[in-house]
């Protein structure tokens, strides 16, 4: 390391508060930021990103660093969302939660049960997952059947229903991270693998629980993209859910290396993501600037967040 | 360590060097018993695209199994590699060489960059090529003018996949050209047991005296450098460039490189492991392409396959299984 002790100390506050004055200084200075729609807008966009992002932080938090795999899992969730719901409206939610909690869990025995490498698992992961819903759906959309699934983009107070689950989901996750003995397994584990080891703690029920969770946390996320959409297809991987989730859980100053991280301040950096995103599409500047963007914000805060650890250790 | 058990890691060792010719093997194995079972056959033409599908995707993963071997991973690749081509056609309009060199001199920068800051800082590979990623795939998003780049100079693609020898290319001849020199770089020079040391335990080859920080800084220029070079002959070759090249060209990389015999926990591989790799993982894709499948199943096929590998690597499954042995033989 031939960083200054300075620079380590300071680089993450003051990241925040270059990243804080660019955000305000271009707000104020965009048309139409500032306005009871935008920030509707705002809220309503964090949705997605929200619950993949949730499913995200306690991956990282446990040590298997990120999934690759998570925004497929939640385009194949609506995929199967919308071809189950002739079953009706619960058992469609229900069923397809079940299946994304089982293809995670499967992922969490090989990463946290084998310390298999998680970017190779999920990636390949999601390349089997895209094959298969190919092989299912024979590469057609898939349309809902029926109009009782449209209960989910209903507004309540302005807002969409996904906010509201949104919001309940964090308060779910953060107090099952916070107060029960699996939260406290899946900090010790990320926090050091060989130590959870030593004291008998069970890796792979840890592994297969975070990754389930996540897998579900998806599934609802590709619930409301699907309804969202009225239709279903691998087309709606093509933006940067999966990205936006990890830059979010990277700004709400999670470790990489897993022991530290919070939903609550993942959706800090969830609030980030969406605000950055609205800035740029209200000046109009394209998709490339959009991304590289969001490249260089990952960038700054996964370098910001290690350094401090750094001093800290 | 007992003797036992260093002779038992020993033939560890030998049987994992092996195992990428034995792939190679079973693969070019079920390629040509094809027309015993397919009513198909595997012609000359199919074992010259075998060798083109090899020369396109293999500086990838020579780049990418590199920085494996020195203990890292990169995301960053796929974008480097859809950059290079990129920058080749959009500079390379009138003076394809010079759109090579600018490739090249683009993706060593961004190699080296992310290299050195991870040198500097100590910070893991994982989330800083994954950022890096983003962002040169938002600047190729830039480059491309968000649209596909077509190249019009049609001669060189000519030139570059024009059959030499019946089998081979030129575009094929330099990759190979390039794995025989990092081959043999690896295998005269101080870098190979280096970078293997680097890979190994870093702090215990710093401690021998190896300059691990630089190290790892040339190996991802030289790997950027790879991509590069491999995205630009590819664009040139397709006359085209794509600003998003999606992640199959990434799996059949990663996949290549572990079954060319590189661990990904680093420490281990060859450049000529990771060529088989590719040319078996190739072999493999022109036998799909023979039993006409779709692409989609091709791509499972590739996906399950480099799930199935980085399950065998996983090192907590070979330390269960060998509990489970112990524990049967002494039962026994």
């Amino acid at each position: 390391m031939i960083v200054p002790a300075s620079l380590r100390r300071h680089a993450l506050p003051v990241l925040i508060g270059l990243l804080t004055v660019l955000l305000v200084a271009a707000a104020f200075t965009t048309p139409g930021f500032f306005t009871l729609g935008n920030a509707q807008a705002i809220l309503t966009s964090t949705i997605f990103v929200g619950m993949v992002a949730v499913g995200m932080t306690l991956i990282m938090v446990s040590g298997s660093f990120v999934s690759l795999a998570l925004a497929t899992t939640a385009t194949v969730s609506a995929m199967i969302f919308m071809a189950l719901l002739p079953w009706g409206l619960l058992p469609a939610l229900l069923a397809t939660l079940l299946v994304a909690a089982a293809v995670g869990a499967v992922q969490g025995l090989v990463i946290g049960g084998w310390n298999a490498n998680p970017i190779i698992v999920t990636i390949a992961a999601a390349a089997v997952m895209e094959g298969l819903a190919i092989a299912l759906s024979k590469g057609v959309t898939i349309n809902p059947t029926g109009l009782d699934y449209r209960i989910l983009n209903e507004r309540f107070f302005g807002l969409p229903l996904g906010v509201y689950v949104l919001a309940l989901l964090v308060m779910a996750v953060e107090a099952a991270m916070r107060l029960t003995a699996f939260g406290r397994m899946v900090h010790l584990v990320g926090d050091n693998r060989n130590a959870a080891r030593a004291a008998a703690l069970p890796l792979g029920t840890v592994g297969i629980g975070v990754f389930a969770i996540a897998g579900a946390c998806s599934a609802l996320a590709g619930i409301f993209m699907g309804s969202f959409n009225h239709s279903a297809s691998l087309l709606l991987n093509r933006g940067t859910l999966g990205y936006d989730a990890i830059a979010a859980v990277l700004i709400g100053g999670a470790a990489i290396g897993g022991g530290r991280g919070t939903v609550l301040r993942t959706m800090l950096g969830v609030i980030v993501i969406a605000v950055v995103t609205d800035l740029v599409l209200l000046r109009g500047y394209t998709t490339g600037t959009q991304v590289l963007l969001k490249g260089l914000v990952m960038v700054a805060f996964a370098l910001a967040v290690h350094l401090r650890q750094e001093t800290r250790a | 360590m007992t003797a036992r058990s260093r002779s038992a890691t020993e033939r560890q060792r030998r049987l994992r060097a092996l195992i990428p010719f034995l792939v190679l093997i079973l693969v070019a194995a079920i390629a040509f018993s094809l027309p015993l079972w397919s009513g198909r056959a595997m012609t000359g033409f199919a074992v010259f695209n075998t060798f083109q599908n090899a020369a396109t995707l293999g500086l990838l993963a020579l780049g990418v199994g590199l920085t494996v071997i020195v203990g890292e991973f990169d995301l960053s690749s796929i974008a480097i590699f859809a950059l290079g081509g990129l920058l080749a056609v959009r500079f390379g309009e009138t003076q394809p060489l010079l759109g090579v060199a600018v490739a090249i001199g683009a993706g060593g920068l961004l190699g080296a960059l992310q290299g050195g800051i991870m040198a500097a800082t100590g910070i893991s590979s994982v989330p800083l090529t994954l950022g890096g990623f983003i962002a040169i795939a938002g600047l190729n998003h830039i480059v491309a003018n968000e649209g596909i780049l077509a190249y019009a100079d049609y001669e060189v693609g000519l030139w570059l996949d024009s059959p030499v020898a019946g089998f081979f290319s030129p575009r094929s001849l330099i990759v190979v050209a390039v794995f025989a020199l990092v081959w043999a770089a690896m295998r005269y020079t101080r870098l190979g047991p280096e970078i293997r040391a680097t890979g190994a335990d870093r702090r215990a080859a710093r401690a021998s005296g190896v300059a691990t920080n630089g190290l790892v800084t040339l190996v991802f220029l030289f790997a950027g450098m790879c991509y590069a070079l491999g995205g630009a002959l590819f664009a040139y070759s397709t006359t085209a460039a794509k600003y998003d090249l999606g992640l199959d060209p990434f799996i059949f990389a990663v996949t290549a490189v572990l079954i060319g015999g590189v661990s990904v926990e680093g420490g281990r591989g060859t450049a000529l492991g990771i060529l088989i790799g590719v040319v078996a993982l190739s072999l493999l894709d022109t036998v799909f392409l023979q039993l006409a499948l779709p692409t989609y199943l091709v791509d499972l096929a590739r996906a399950a396959l480099l799930l199935l590998v980085v399950m065998i690597e996983a090192p907590d499954l070979a330390r269960k299984v060998s509990a489970w042995r112990a524990r049967r033989a002494s039962r026994g």
